[in-house]
């Protein structure tokens, strides 16, 4: 029994459960019971899966973050397919070699495709096509990788191997390329700003935080043995990748208004960070780097899509200005919201900064040192615009009162997902523990 | 320790969570800091001569060298004593504010300053330099000036930037020694010494501030109310300082040595620079922000001469510097808080209406423009003598900056407390309350009390430095 | 030992004691000054009675490093003559404020103002080492900053303080600059330590030059010479009891104490004749203008800057007793003079202007003729004390120096007459040319007024008798003195003509002065002197148009449009860096599709092209 079994039976379940209160009783306790399964470390029982206690830890983190999205969510639909979500996760994460990894991709990427079908308007239309579009040409890449690769004459039944002609490169390039379309690497990044800008704040949760960082800890662990052997090379390309991309991602962000708008710029400028990773792959810190980021980041960016969820009618047309005086309507929600900023941007006692902190040095460790200087100069750089919503939050006067639709389970997610920035933002043993 | 850093932490937003405006929370929190005070003392009292008080070890993460380790010497000793008491101070001096939001933002603070003082692993050392600019975005942006947005952000980034070159320096350091705790890094295990001296000094000349790193501080100072400014200048500048001392200066002396006279050459710079600015300046209260500039400029001269006597001198000087340009601050705070002015030249004739708060000003602005039996006398010179010892006769060029200090001290004098009682002060009521008053005295007290008998706090300062003799340096 | 702690410490407890308890009752502030002032007054004279060496108390002060601070104190004839001056002076300066201040409704603060200046001297004195001198000097400097602009809420007094301050403080960073350099050099900052060794010549010779020029320059600037001299004129904006005692008895001495103090220092360093060069042209300048100043305090401050001069000049032509004794008369016949002054001021309206007065001497004929004394002494007539000292220093510098500034020496020293005669006649003879004025004075009180200024009056006939005493107990070792059998009739008969051209021109024929006035000539170098030679004009333009408007005003202008500017364009640079981003973004999702294969191939030519595989 592993946790990917036990959440597509859950997941299949829970078409049969109503109402709301009780499906959600229904998903918790499936995910419970996920999370109980990969403390012990179980692993899917078919070959080319396998958990290291990483991937497992990694699992854990996810359920913690789908219960609280489970907690938050007030519409049945979702939560069925954040459970299918939850179990190709699973399967992603685990995945040891290279076919069982394109496979549990693509089916993280359909369900996600699926998740954002539940179209209610017509920008939440937009994002899907976006979205849709973009996924299908990844999926697309990546096959055409996956075949150049076995033309090299290898099998995609084990893990990578060195390539022995251009051909066997070109392939597993166009898999990461492919896996860009997930991380929203530049070039493969503008469906996202449009996407999560628009799409539910819910869907944008599972897909900017969950799903995001679930790729990005399964494309280091495939990836990294070929990348410390296959040459510099690889590495500058990768080099460029990742400061374009959170170079972009920051500056688009400075000065937007709409508030998912940066948080979608945001999120690519994390994606960004997380890139480093495999940079600074021959480094023994980048995993314990990755690891740390990516819990991190799961964390916040899930936390505060949710939370600008239950912000006002229309989420997604949230400005700046909309949000000015927060704390003299709700103290709780305008702290939280700070909070989770604070983390993103990377300020000390909160997981980002550790996420951040392990990761850059990960990347001095690799001996990139201005890499990791241009990173940290980025990572300045986005305090600019998150401690200009908080500007908003705190020092401006408030003109009229939101309409918060803050539900008491709701809080509850909020409070779980603080919990995991400020555990983990001081209590860095834990993660190194699995790492 | 470890609860005095982390406690505050915890409290603090509760105290926002819980209480709107109550009294209550106001003295919750000056109770607490003269806690921390008299603690502070007690810790002076137990750490040993040399080396460190050890006060254990937490959250070691054996893989990342990543451990809390709690020791403090002589140096922070000194240092956690001036914090609390300038915490206490300015608890004191915000009597008048209600928010419990306010204290419990003062309270946040002291958790950090406190672990940045008692922590010798470089990356807590840098989580809590870190945290303590968050309740000073807060304190600046929420409760400052017509343009405190502008001047809390500018604060917020521009220090931030400064942070992310000490943290790549942490980072290279740990790279080539192997090693967070600087009581475990030689200078020998770094190769590329310099480049992190570099980004150390820069970071932390930010901080202080040195030119041209300076120009955060006339803003975040001006739009601060005025207690959130004597924290800026009395404890934030200080880190800076000490930071200076611990980081670029004890951990790395050969680079030091080095780089010397980049320090002596921009300390001199900033005495000068900045007291032409002071000179300048009408506005009351960032005249007083470029006369602490400047002062900081000497400090740094006396960093720079790496000498026993010298680094006593600065650490003096941190100290003296502290308590005079604290009522300053707050004084100036008063002036615009009743007169709706900041300009010196739309005062005058204050001694008339207040003699008290003018006498106040006036000797703190004597301890700034270096007069005997203050404090700002010793400063001086001792910083003179021991730059001219470390680098020779042409640094009596010191001394310039004691007349430029007096200019525009002895002129703000002329335009704000002496002269014709001008219309805006004969309006004004300058009635005080009495616990604000009390702080006032308290700190032209210490500045004369400690200018007339140096050698109460020589005695510790010579203590602290006084294990770095016949080492490296 | 203990006496000498109770002089330093008593001016300062009782400055305190004096404005708390005058908080309570402004009448006892008076009196607890007074007592005071008495008993530093006695404690000098028992130190006197019982002086047989110098007294000598180590301390230290604090140490820092491996540097010892000290602040001990040495109390020998020099000092002694000099304490005795602060404190006797101060005494009688205390007396007379009684009914000077009477109707002043800040006595408490007068007094303890008054106090800590006295406090300030003792310290200066009687310190051992340049440190505590130093601190003194300031104390000093601070006390007649206050006291100067004592009626603060008037914006003249109000300025008058703030150029006081900063001309002396200009000095006195000279002074720190040279204690910073000695301790380095020399390793000490005692004053004993440093005469020997300069008179070893231990110290480098260029250091030991720089350092004796830079300590001058403080000494300039506390003693009113040239050019840090335009803050003594601004300083009669003070009530005349403070006048008197900045230049009688405390703080412009204090510049001459310094070179004193360090005379060895000051021989073995070859600057003397600097000192007796700039003492000469100060001399020159404060003599010639004080002949035609027209408020009686600035005369008497012009005459003061002369004789510091001739004091300096003592000095410079190389004889310490014979400056410190012309220093100790001027100090007894200058606080005369400006009490007795300040008698006619408060009596008189307080009118300042000698034009609109006259005649008082049937008014208050005790104060004209106690006037009369401190003239005649100033003038160097015998057989007052100043006649013995200011004739020795002509005679010896045109012995010992140049005959440039023996010229100027002699030509101020023979002003002296004509500007206090002047004066004097001004005041006190003739008819009253201000009648309401002169119907308004009133004899002033015999005990309170006229009592000090006997006392003083008699001292300085006194000091006339016992002046090779005075030289022998400042220096035993004095030299032979020049003596010009040709100079004293010379001077006598010199002198008898000015006197007679004044009598005449002020008193008889003031038709001829005033038509002498009004030719061109005579306007402009009437204007030139009034001014004091602009020296005040060009140092305030320079201050003020160079340092403040120009190089201030550069650094602000610099600060604000270069270092901050280039920190407030980051956003704007980010902004533009933003726009041009964002133009790259396009909504269409075909674009965006096209984008995304484009950026892949580009990646995967790239990668061939640089032979990645």
């Amino acid at each position: 029994m592993s946790a990917f079994v036990i959440l597509s039976l859950f997941a299949l379940l829970s078409f049969a459960i109503e109402p709301l209160n009780r499906l959600k009783l229904f998903a918790v306790i499936g995910l419970m019971v996920a999370l109980f399964l990969s403390y012990q470390g179980c692993a899917v029982i078919l070959s080319g899966f396998d958990a290291t206690p990483q991937v497992s830890f990694f699992e854990m983190i996810v359920f913690i973050v789908m219960i609280a999205v489970v907690l938050h969510e007030q519409e049945g639909i979702n939560i069925t397919q954040l459970l299918f979500i939850g179990a190709a996760s699973t399967l992603l994460l685990q995945s040891q070699t290279l076919l069982s990894f394109i496979l549990s991709f693509e089916a993280l990427s359909i369900l996600s495709m699926i998740l954002v079908a539940f179209i209610q308007t017509k920008e939440e239309a937009d994002g899907a096509i976006k979205l849709f579009i973009a996924g299908a040409i990844a999926t697309a890449l990546i096959f055409m990788g996956a075949g150049l690769y076995a033309l090299d004459g290898h099998s995609l039944l084990q893990g990578i191997e060195m390539p022995h002609t251009p051909l066997g490169h070109i392939g597993l390039w166009l898999i990461v390329l492919a896996l860009f379309y997930k991380l929203t690497i530049v070039p493969m990044h503008s469906w996202a700003i449009d996407s999560y800008a628009n799409l539910s704040p819910t869907h944008t949760a599972i897909l900017s935080a969950i799903t995001k960082s679930v790729a990005a800890i399964a494309l280091f662990g495939i990836y990294q043995d070929y990348l410390v052997e296959a040459g510099i090379i690889n590495l500058y390309a990768l080099i460029v990748f990742a400061l374009i991309t959170m170079t972009l991602g920051n500056f688009l962000a400075l000065f937007t208004q709409r508030l998912t708008q940066i948080l979608a710029y945001s999120s690519i400028a994390q994606a960004g960070y997380l890139l480093l990773a495999l940079v600074a792959a021959q480094s023994q810190h980048a995993s314990s780097g990755i690891l740390y980021m990516a819990v991190a980041y799961i964390f916040m960016q899930s936390s505060l899509f949710l939370m600008v969820g239950v912000l006002g009618k229309k989420p997604t047309h949230l400005t700046l200005k909309d949000i000015q005086g927060l704390h003299h309507q709700d103290k709780l929600t305008a702290l939280l919201m700070t909070l989770q900023l604070f983390s993103l941007a990377g300020i000390p006692l909160l997981a980002g900064f550790l996420g951040k902190a392990v990761l850059f040095y990960a990347v001095v460790d690799a001996g990139f040192y201005i890499v990791a200087f241009i990173a940290l100069l980025n990572s300045a750089l986005s305090v600019g615009y998150y401690a200009w919503i908080i500007k908003e939050i705190y020092f401006e006067k408030q003109t009229h009162p939101m309409e918060l639709s803050i539900t008491q389970t709701s809080r509850v997610a909020q409070l779980i997902l603080l919990l995991g920035t400020l555990y983990f933002g001081i209590f860095a043993y834990t993660v190194f523990a699995y790492a | 320790m470890i609860w005095l850093i982390f406690l505050p932490l915890l409290i603090a937003p509760l105290l926002y969570l819980i209480f709107g405006k109550t009294p209550m929370v106001k003295y919750f929190t000056l109770g607490y800091f003269v806690f921390l005070l008299l603690e502070s003392f007690a810790l002076l009292g137990t750490t040993p001569p040399s080396g460190y008080l050890e006060l254990g070890s937490f959250l070691s993460v054996e893989a990342f060298d990543f451990v809390l380790d709690l020791r403090i010497d002589y140096l922070s000793a000194i240092m956690l004593i001036l914090t609390s008491a300038l915490l206490v101070l300015v608890t004191l001096s915000s009597w008048s504010q209600m928010s419990a939001s306010y204290f419990a933002l003062l309270l946040f603070f002291s958790g950090p300053i406190f672990g940045v003082f008692a922590t010798t692993n470089l990356l807590w050392f840098f989580i809590f330099w870190e945290l303590t600019l968050v309740p000073m975005y807060f304190l600046v942006g929420i409760w400052g000036g017509e343009r405190r947005i502008y001047a809390a952000v500018k604060f917020f980034l521009y220090t931030h930037v400064a942070s992310m070159l000490i943290l790549l320096a942490f980072f290279i350091l740990y790279k080539e020694s192997g090693y967070f705790d600087i009581t475990m890094i030689k200078e020998s295990m770094i190769g590329s010494a310099s480049l992190v001296w570099w980004l150390l000094f820069i970071g932390f000349a930010v901080k202080m501030p040195i030119f041209p790193f300076h120009t955060w501080l006339p803003d975040a100072h001006v739009q601060a109310p005025a207690p959130i400014s004597v924290l800026l200048a009395g404890v934030l500048l200080k880190m800076g300082a000490y930071a200076m001392i611990r980081f670029a200066i004890l951990l790395l002396p050969h680079q030091a040595q080095n780089f010397a006279i980049v320090m002596v050459v921009l300390g001199v710079i900033t005495l000068v620079y900045a007291g032409f600015m002071a000179l300048y300046e009408t506005h009351l209260k960032k005249m007083i922000a470029y006369s602490s500039i400047s002062h900081m400029g000497l400090v740094l001269i006396a960093i720079a001469t790496l000498s026993f006597d010298g680094l006593g001198a600065a650490l003096y000087e941190m100290i003296a510097h502290a308590f005079i340009i604290s009522p300053l601050f707050l004084i100036a705070g008063i002036l615009h808080h009743k007169t709706g002015s900041w300009q010196m030249h739309d005062m005058g004739g204050l001694m008339q209406k207040a003699p008290y708060l003018s006498a106040v000003f006036v000797i703190a602005g004597l301890g700034a423009l270096g007069m005997p039996f203050t404090m700002g006398f010793i400063g001086e010179f001792t910083i003179l003598i021991s730059a001219i010892k470390s680098f020779g006769y042409p640094l009596a060029l010191i001394a310039l900056g004691s007349i430029i200090a007096a200019s525009y001290m002895i002129w703000s004098y002329r335009r704000v407390i002496y002269g014709e009682l001008s219309a805006l002060v004969a309006q004004s009521d300058f009635r005080l309350g009495g616990v604000e008053f009390g702080a006032l005295v308290i700190f032209a007290l210490v500045i004369v009390i400690l200018g007339i008998f140096p050698h109460l706090i020589f005695e510790s300062i010579n203590t602290a430095f006084a294990q770095f003799v016949g080492g490296a340096l | 030992m203990s006496l000498v702690s109770a002089l330093i410490w008593l001016p300062f407890i009782g400055a305190i004691v004096t404005f708390v308890l005058g908080k309570r009752n402004e009448k006892l502030a008076f009196w607890s000054a007074y007592l005071t002032s008495g008993l530093l007054f006695v404690f000098a004279l028992i130190t006197f009675v019982g002086f047989s060496e110098p007294i000598v108390i180590e301390t230290t002060w604090f140490s820092y490093g491996e540097i010892v601070v000290p602040f001990g104190f040495y109390i020998d004839s020099l000092a002694l003559v000099m304490l005795l001056i602060a404190t006797g002076l101060g005494f009688l300066d205390i007396h007379f404020s009684h009914d000077y201040m009477a109707s002043d409704p800040h006595q408490p603060r007068y007094y303890a103002k008054v106090l800590f200046f006295i406090g300030g001297m003792i310290v200066l004195v009687s310190a051992k080492e340049l440190t505590g001198a130093f601190v003194g000097w300031e104390l000093m400097g601070l006390a007649s900053y206050w006291l100067i602009s004592f009626w603060h809420h008037q914006k003249a007094p109000a300025d008058a303080g703030v150029s006081a301050f900063l001309f002396t403080k200009m000095g006195d960073i000279f002074l720190f600059a040279a204690m910073g350099l000695l301790f380095v050099a020399a390793g000490s900052f005692d004053f004993q330590t440093l005469n020997a060794l300069a008179t070893q010549g231990t110290i480098h010779p260029t250091l030991l030059y720089t350092v004796a020029l830079f300590i001058f320059i403080a000494a300039i600037g506390k003693s009113g010479q040239f050019p840090l001299f335009p803050w003594l004129m601004r300083a009669m904006e003070g009530p005349t009891t403070v006048s008197a005692l900045i230049h009688g008895a405390t703080m412009v001495n204090s510049g001459i104490y310094i070179v004193a103090r360090l005379f060895d220092f000051y021989v073995a360093s070859q600057t003397l004749l600097i000192i007796a060069g700039v003492g000469a042209l100060s001399a020159f300048i404060g003599a010639s203008s004080a002949l035609v100043q027209k408020e009686m305090k600035k005369i008497l401050a012009y005459s003061t800057m002369s004789h510091l001069s001739l004091a300096f000049i003592g000095l410079g032509a190389g004889s310490l007793a014979m400056g410190m004794a012309h220093l100790t008369n001027h100090a007894i016949f200058k606080a005369l003079l400006f009490l007795s002054a300040g008698a006619v001021i408060m009596s008189a309206a307080h009118t300042k202007d000698i034009f609109k007065l006259g005649g008082l001497e049937r008014k208050m004929p005790l104060v004209a003729l106690f006037m009369l004394v401190g003239a005649m002494s100033l003038s160097g007539i015998p057989p007052f004390s100043g006649f013995f000292s200011k004739d020795a220093i002509i005679a010896s510098t045109i012995a010992n120096t140049s005959t440039l500034i023996a010229t100027f020496t002699f030509v101020a020293g023979l002003l002296s007459i004509a500007y206090i005669t002047r004066l004097w006649v001004m005041l006190f003879l003739g008819t009253p040319r201000n009648e309401t004025i002169y119907h308004k004075t009133t004899a002033p009180s015999n005990f309170w007024i006229a009592l000090p200024l006997g006392i003083m009056a008699a001292l300085t006939l006194l000091m006339g008798f016992y002046q090779e005493e005075l030289k022998h107990f400042i220096d035993a070792k004095e030299a032979h003195e020049a003596h010009m059998g040709w100079l004293m009739p010379l001077l006598f008969v010199l002198m008898a003509l000015l006197v007679g051209v004044v009598y005449l021109f002020y008193f008889r024929r003031a038709d001829v002065r005033d038509k002498l006035a009004a030719q061109p000539l005579m306007k402009s170098i009437h204007q030139v002197l009034f001014n004091g030679y602009y020296i005040e004009k060009m140092i305030f333009w320079f201050a003020h148009t160079m340092v403040v408007q120009g190089i201030a005003r550069a650094i602000f202008w610099f600060d604000r449009y270069v270092v901050d500017a280039f920190i407030d364009a980051v956003p704007k640079i980010a902004k533009s860096i933003t726009d041009t981003l964002g133009k790259t973004h396009n909504v269409a999702v075909g674009y965006q599709s096209s984008v995304m294969l484009l950026g892949v191939v580009i990646v995967l030519f790239v990668l061939l092209l640089k032979g990645l595989v």
